[in-house]
Parts: structure tokens; sequence; C-alpha cells
């Protein structure tokens, strides 16, 4: 169970270093983004408590998908494997129970601990293969897919928006429609297999044009209700509302650019990087939108054969 | 027509494919066979323009990637993609958009499933039908029997011959001989990244024969099994 652990932790290296980043301080900087997005959030919403709970979850649960269960069923046994799930859960949720007591949420905390608890004992994937309905299923992949994976953050957004729209709040309201964003901006994190680049009969500059269009297009589809709700609610700050819309198509956009100017590859520390500091001066993307573009017509050109 | 001149390709130091030049053309289905590790593989990446290579490829559609149907040996799905939503996607990417994909689903596949969740043969038999509705003048086929129930390899057997009947050019690699017999013109024979010899459809017998000898050998005598 030890050298399970311990070929974990190399895997996990593994994947800091093809980050482009020295293991240790990639502990560090995510420790530190860690801390900062939950200062930000419970400083923006009184809702953050439980966002923390959600994400903790949603963590521990992509690590009870079937196949994972199986290999450890077979592998280590029932006892053990249930040894490692709790184990596994108890570390995931060690900094999310922090950032809850920190935060003066000790019932929180412990909804989190006894849920880490339950989730290890169950697979939560077993038989989920219903075929989920999507709007996005005419032009597939990443959306009707992403959708998929993430179906449950649109309702909860939605609900979220009409609550903010009961207690007077717009920025909650805001806030929901930058979850959706950050939600498609995760549909772009992975770069697919070739074959799906290659695929395509278009020319590399078509291709990015369409990825980005049909992006955009299925965006304003996710977020509609969000954005109508609030302008006809909050007709005065229309600005605001529309601005804040803007900004989440922008940076969907920046992101796919990223995503193929690293292609084959993950983004790394560098295009991250970029991102990052883009995110505190907006501004900066007059630059980095044209250097992604042209990056990324050079990494699909070979596959598009133009 | 698909004209391949002087085509080599290496990994590091490693030759997979050397100078290799073989002219496949309209209306003719090529079997392509050689043990594991032979450079079949790699000489479809090549083709299809999966690979940086060395030498010339010409076809008379271009770009030829465009023209290509390419089915490979573990076709990769998106795990939440059902098997409607991969044949859209393949048929949209060559700006085909309202096809009757129920219609023409022969395999009785159910697309409504996510793909993941198909069995082996249903994987293949899922993107043997996208390849075939994006209206390819050229199809290349890696292992196309291998998983697939025995009715779907009559039904895939017969479209292989329709394909030929339609003038298309037609690659195939199988390890199963039969299969090459039932739908080839000829067969190609690679060795450790070179090309032995093409043998015509009237010497696919003594082929299999050559073959068996070769491979078999005294190996099972060696086993003694009593």
């Amino acid at each position: 169970m030890i050298d399970f652990f311990k070929l974990q932790f190399i895997l996990l290296n593994r994947k800091i270093k093809d980050a482009g980043l020295n293991p240790l301080l990639g502990y560090l900087l995510g420790l530190i983004a860690f801390f900062l997005i939950s200062e930000f959030m419970f400083n923006k919403t009184n809702f953050a408590k439980y966002l923390v709970i959600l994400t903790g979850l949603s963590i521990q649960f992509k690590f009870s998908e079937k196949d994972r269960m199986d290999f450890l069923i077979s592998t280590f046994g029932n006892i053990k494997k249930i040894k490692i799930r709790l184990i596994e859960n108890f570390i995931i949720a060690i900094p999310f129970i922090f950032i809850l007591l920190l935060k003066s949420s000790p019932f929180e905390a412990l909804v989190l601990f006894f849920c880490s608890i339950i989730s290890a004992l169950f697979s939560f994937y077993s038989d989920f293969n219903l075929t989920i309905p999507t709007p996005f299923s005419k032009r597939p992949f990443e959306f009707s897919t992403g959708f998929r994976k993430s179906f449950l953050i649109f309702p909860f957004t939605y609900a979220l928006t009409v609550f903010s729209i009961n207690i007077d709040n717009l920025n909650l309201g805001i806030f929901a429609l930058l979850l959706v964003f950050i939600t498609i901006l995760s549909f772009y994190n992975v770069p697919e297999n070739e074959f799906y680049v290659w695929i395509y009969a278009d020319t590399p500059r078509d291709f990015l044009m369409k990825k980005v269009l049909n992006a955009i297009k299925n965006a304003s589809l996710l977020v509609a209700p969000i954005i109508i709700s609030l302008l006809i609610f909050y007709t005065k700050q229309f600005k605001l509302i529309l601005i804040s819309f803007f900004i989440g198509q922008t940076y969907l956009s920046t992101i796919i650019l990223a995503k193929y100017s690293a292609y084959p590859r993950n983004i790394s520390i560098s295009e991250g990087l970029l991102i990052a500091l883009s995110l505190y001066f907006p501004p900066l993307l007059i630059a980095f939108i044209p250097m992604f573009y042209s990056k990324s017509i050079g990494n699909v050109k070979y596959l598009l054969n133009d | 027509m698909i004209n391949i001149k002087e085509l080599s390709k290496s990994y590091g130091k490693t030759e997979v494919l050397n100078k290799i030049s073989l002219n496949f053309l309209k209306g003719n289905v090529y079997g392509i066979v050689g043990e594991n590790g032979a450079g079949k593989t790699t000489l479809f990446r090549c083709i299809a323009g999966l690979e940086n290579y060395e030498g010339d490829i010409i076809a008379d559609n271009k770009p030829l990637k465009n023209h290509l149907g390419l089915l490979q040996t573990n076709p990769y799905f998106f795990s939440k993609i059902t098997g409607i939503e991969y044949i859209r996607l393949l048929c949209n990417a060559r700006g085909m958009y309202n096809i009757d994909i129920e219609r023409k689903n022969i395999f009785d596949l159910p697309l409504n499933q996510y793909a993941s969740t198909y069995s082996t043969g249903m994987k293949k038999k899922l993107a043997i039908t996208a390849i075939l509705l994006q209206g390819n003048d050229y199809f290349i086929f890696d292992e196309p029997f291998n998983g697939i129930d025995i009715q779907s390899n009559i039904l895939l057997t017969e479209i292989i011959l329709k394909l030929k009947e339609l003038n298309k050019v037609v690659l195939i690699s199988s390890h199963i001989f039969s299969t090459l017999n039932d739908t080839c013109d000829e067969i190609l024979i690679l060795k450790r990244g070179e090309q032995i010899k093409f043998v015509q459809k009237i010497d696919f017998h003594n082929l299999e024969q050559e073959m068996k000898a070769i491979t078999i050998g005294d190996k099972i005598d060696l086993l003694e099994l009593k």
C-alpha cells in the first residue's frame, strides 16, 4: 500500500514537471493559489463555504471512478481498497477543511469530513451510463462532452442567479455568470488526441476560427439565462453585466488559443503565467492573443497538412 | 491513385521504413502484411500525414488527408461522446452536415449511448461507419476485422468489395489471412520496414502456405504437447 502512494507521488511530481515546474515550487504555488482563490471567494460571497465543500467532494469523486476502483480491488482487495480511498480522501480534504476552519465554519468542515469518509466507501460511477441530453449534440465535441461532465454546475448557477435577484445582490449574479465561464474554460484544458485535429479539412486559420466561434456561440447559450435575468432586474447596471460577459468570452477565446499554442502538450507554466498576468492587467491580451494565435497556427499546421 | 516514392521514416536512430516505393491504383484493394513492428501502422500514418517522413507521397486528390478515411487499430473516443456525436464530429470536420445517420447505422449500434461504453468490436464498427459516411476516396483500414463479430465480418467484407467497385483506393492491414484473401487484389509484404514483395491474387494460396511454413516451422513440436 505504501508503494502505491509512493507511485502516486512520483506520478504527481511527473505531471508538475511536465507543466514546466519544479515539483516543490509547484506545491508551493498550488497552495498559494488555493489560499488566494479561497480568500477571494470568501470576500465575494457568503456561499464560498459551500463551494469549498463542493470543490473538495468533486475532486474526491474523480478518484472513485469505476475503472480505478476495479484496479484497486483487483490489485489490493476490498479492505485495502477502502483504506487507500480513505487516506486519499483525507489528503484531498485537508486543505479544504483547513480553509473552512480558518473562516470559522467548523460545522461545514465537519460535513466535509464525514462526506469524505462516505465517498471513500462507494464508487459513484459504477452504473451511471445514462446519456445526459445536451443542446450541443449537433456540433460535438468540446461542449457536448464538457457539458455532460459538469452538468450539475449549470442548474446550480441558474439557481444562484435567481437567489441573487431575490436578495438583490448583483455581485452574486455576476459571480454565477463567471462560474459558468470558468466551467466552460475547463472544457479546453486537455489537448485532444491528434486524430481529432487531423480529421478537419480546414486551413489552420479556419480551424481555429471555427473552434473560437463555436465556443462563443455555445457559451452565449449557456450564460443566456443568467445574462437575460440580470439585464431585466438590473437594467441600470447593464454596462457591468455586459462587460462581465465580454470578459468571459475574451478569456474563453484566449484559453482556446493558448491550448493550441501549446498543442499537442498541455498548457504549461509559461502560457499559464501569461494568462495570469493578463488577469491582473487585461490590456496585455492585445499582445497575448495574437501571439497565442500565431503559435497555434504553427502547431496545428502539420496535422492539417496546410 | 496514391504514389509513394522512396519513403523513409526513422524515430531517432531506429529506422522504421526504408525507401519504400509503391503505387496504389483506383478500384484496387491492397493488403499490407507483416509481423508486429514491420512498419505497417507507420506506413499508414505517413500516408495520412500524421508523421513527418522523407520521400514523396502523391495522390490525385489534394490534400490527400482531406479525402482519406483512416481506421486506426485502436480508435480513441472521448469519455462522454455518444456514437451519433462521434459520427457527426467526423462528418462535420469534412464540412458535411444533416446526414441521416440513424438510417445509415448498418451495424445496428446503440448510437445514443456513450461510445466509451461500447465493446471493442462495437467501437471498431462505429469508427468504420464514421469514415464510410465521410464520403472518402481513399481508405486505410488498420486491423478492421479485429474484435468484430462474424456477421459484421461478412458485412465489412462486402463493404470493402463495394468500395472497390466504386473505384476507391483501399489499404488494409490484417493478421487474419482469410479476410485479405476475400477482399484484396494484391498483398504487400513488409519486413522490418522494407518492402519484400507484392503478391498477386492468383498467388495468395502459395503465399499462405509459405507464411505457414516460415511461421510455424517446428515451433509446435518444441512445445512437446501430450
